[in-house]
């Protein structure tokens, strides 16, 4: 939005209506350029090229996986009692997970009229949806017979029996559904005006047909952008709690069973944190190499880096406190087969799972408290490779050791993913960056209206510069000082 | 539909136009801009925007959806538990929550389409392609009679181009 300012003291009594907004990309001068630097990165190049056929080559050995899987059973995907839920329930959190990151850059921070959200959270929004796109997969790839999928839409069966509506599943599936239509409906109507500056800017027939099309006659007027900015608003409003809401529902898929290490009050709240963390981490991973390779610095500032940054080192230590709970609740019940399982979990059969959850996602994550680090892009982007790896270790490590090691002996196993599952992991990979490369080379990777909102307009009768002073967000961030970007 | 359109470079041009405008009777103006400004909608003095009544309307409709279709799946094949009841609203709070931001979200977009009047097929008498770029346009529909008069107060200030449109 727009920044406000005070009227100063001598400023015309007649002419209360002149802009005067903090200057947040001293690097932008004016709206052309907004356009003109953002809308080029639609041409395609031969680095695009290339990354879209690794990622399709990576679909490619999923497909081929899940087909053999198909024809050999769920067995050649590594279960076998006690552990029936592996990779594909570890991969399908992990997704929904990084799924998180986007709405709540989109939402919460809008709400919070965070500044450094409007130049990445396009990038946040398309990669909420084809997470959630990659995510929703994994329950049909985990059917012994996906060709049933449909099974899994609460409707009733030939005896008109419906599902039951007090188990974790259904309410999985109205979570989910709702998540992935609300979040698609968010990205698709922050889109609309800036497929309309497509629409005017396309000299081609066709694709300025399509544009026309899919911007819905946008015209720019005063009342449009006057509606638009209350559903917005609203859509913000919803989108809120519904970001609350989904992974909370997911970890109650866990909480609900007795098995230990799932039954815990802790766990919505654990999976929130969980969530918006890993997809922090994974806005790092993408927006980082994005900036560099199509020169957006002055875009996608050092400091809103820094101050992603800074939100992604708070939510790492709100999961550490998470683990920190989990132990103790196991250390005071009193019961012996949480703290046995503890235990096993963290000294015995999955240390090293656990240990690498550990180390990825609380210890790295506290350089972070270093600003040299949190400025510094390439540890940035290793960092966030290392919490993605940490976050679905995390999954890892609350799925497979429950079930491997529940209450009697004899009840207790073992679990090796075979390559079916690690194909199928990488597949999701491929899928999710295929269609991430394809929206880039499509639409703008930066709302194109949101940036103009915070670049200075243009004015007949300039400012004094002091007036910026009554400007409290021109104060908070030092935009000159790009110290340790690349 | 006739008037005249105006394009500015500056947003305090196009502010003091649309004052002046005002001042001077001109009504239904309409103001394109390539991102909302604060400035635009005070000079406007628009009313507030209907889409919360749809948001409202669609919530409470999701909300009331929610909790009643499990209630009535679980009196329709009832599974008695140990005396517990038969629909219990505590669990169908989740199904009830979902459904209430499922359909609100969607009242919310269609209020919105309805209201802006979209989807269109054409891009309307006066509209220009440089107003999503970086210009802002006013557009005055006025009958032949105060037609050189509009112009001729949207060149003095400052308006780069002025057209007579029908």
């Amino acid at each position: 939005m727009a920044t406000l300012v005070q009227p100063r003291p001598d400023e015309p009594v007649q002419r209360p209506n002149i802009a005067s907004a903090g200057n947040r990309l001293p690097a932008v001068r004016d709206y052309e350029q907004v356009d003109r630097d953002i809308i080029r990165t639609l041409q395609p190049t031969l680095g695009w090229f290339a990354a879209l056929g690794i990622a399709i080559l990576c679909l490619l050995i999923g497909i081929t996986a899940w087909m053999y899987q198909i024809h050999e059973g769920l067995g050649a995907a590594g279960y076998h009692p006690p552990v029936m839920w592996g990779v594909y329930i570890v991969t399908f959190v992990f997704w929904v997970g990084i799924g998180h990151a986007g709405t709540l850059i989109s939402a919460i921070l809008y709400l919070f009229r965070a500044g450094f959200r409007t130049t990445i959270y396009r990038c946040a929004e398309a990669m909420t949806v084809f997470a959630v796109m990659t995510a929703g997969l994994f329950p049909i790839l985990h059917l012994g017979r996906p060709w049933k999928f449909f099974w899994l839409i609460p409707y009733p069966n030939w005896r008109l029996i419906w599902p039951n509506p007090k188990s974790p599943l259904v309410w999985d599936v109205f979570a989910i559904l709702t998540y992935l239509t609300v979040s698609a409906t968010f990205f698709y109507v922050g889109l609309i005006p800036d497929i309309a500056v497509l629409r005017d800017q396309e000299t081609n027939p066709i694709r300025k047909r399509i544009f026309a099309s899919l911007s819905l006659g946008w015209r720019n007027s005063d009342k449009e952008w006057r509606h638009f900015t209350r559903a917005y608003l609203f859509l913000a409003a919803f989108a809120t709690p519904l970001v609350l809401s989904v992974h909370s529902v997911v970890s109650f898929d866990f909480a609900m069973a007795l098995t230990p290490g799932w039954h815990a009050t802790v766990f919505p709240p654990y999976f929130v944190a969980g969530a918006i963390f890993s997809g922090i981490g994974m806005v790092f991973t993408i927006i980082i190499p994005l900036r560099k390779y199509f020169k957006l610095q002055h875009f996608v500032t050092i400091n809103d880096l820094d101050a992603a940054a800074k939100l992604c080192l708070f939510t790492s230590m709100v999961v550490g406190l998470a683990y920190l709970t989990e132990f103790q609740v196991a250390w005071m019940s009193g019961n012996r087969v949480e703290q046995e399982y503890f235990w096993n979990r963290v000294f015995g059969q999955w240390a090293w799972a656990a240990w690498i959850m550990l180390i990825c996602n609380c210890v790295l994550p506290l350089s972070l408290f270093s600003q040299k680090l949190r400025r510094n892009t390439s540890w940035l982007f290793i960092l966030s490779l290392f919490i993605n790896l940490g976050m679905w270790f995390e999954r890892f490590v609350i799925v497979v050791p429950s079930l491997s090691h529940e209450f009697e002996p004899w009840q207790w196993g073992s679990y090796a993913p075979t390559f079916v599952d690690y194909s199928i992991l990488l597949g999701s990979f491929g899928w999710f960056f295929m269609w991430f490369l394809l929206f880039m080379k499509q639409m703008p990777i930066m709302a194109l209206a949101e940036i103009k909102e915070i670049i200075p307009p243009k004015m007949r009768q300039p400012h004094d510069p002091a007036e910026r002073v009554h400007d409290l967000d021109s104060l908070t961030l030092d935009p000159i000082n790009t110290a340790g970007d690349d | 539909m006739q008037g005249v359109i105006g394009a500015f470079a500056e947003l305090d041009s196009a502010v003091h136009a649309i004052e002046d405008l005002r001042k001077q009777n001109f009504s239904d103006i309409t103001v394109y801009t390539p991102t909302p400004r604060h400035e635009l909608e005070e000079a406007m003095q628009p009313p507030k925007s209907p889409v919360r009544r749809f948001t409202l309307i669609g919530g409470l409709l999701g909300v009331t959806f929610g909790y009643w279709i499990p209630i009535w799946i679980s009196d329709y094949w009832a599974l008695v538990v140990g005396g517990k009841p038969v629909a219990s609203w505590v669990p169908y709070t989740i199904i009830g929550f979902e459904l209430m931001v499922l359909i609100g979200s969607l009242a919310t977009v269609f209020g919105m389409f309805a209201v802006s009047r979209i989807p269109r097929l054409t891009t309307t008498v006066g509209y220009d392609g440089r107003f999503s770029h970086g210009d802002y346009g006013i557009w005055v529909p006025v009958g032949p009679d105060r037609m050189s008069a509009a112009a001729e107060l949207l060149r003095k200030h400052g308006a780069v181009e002025v057209r007579n449109e029908r």
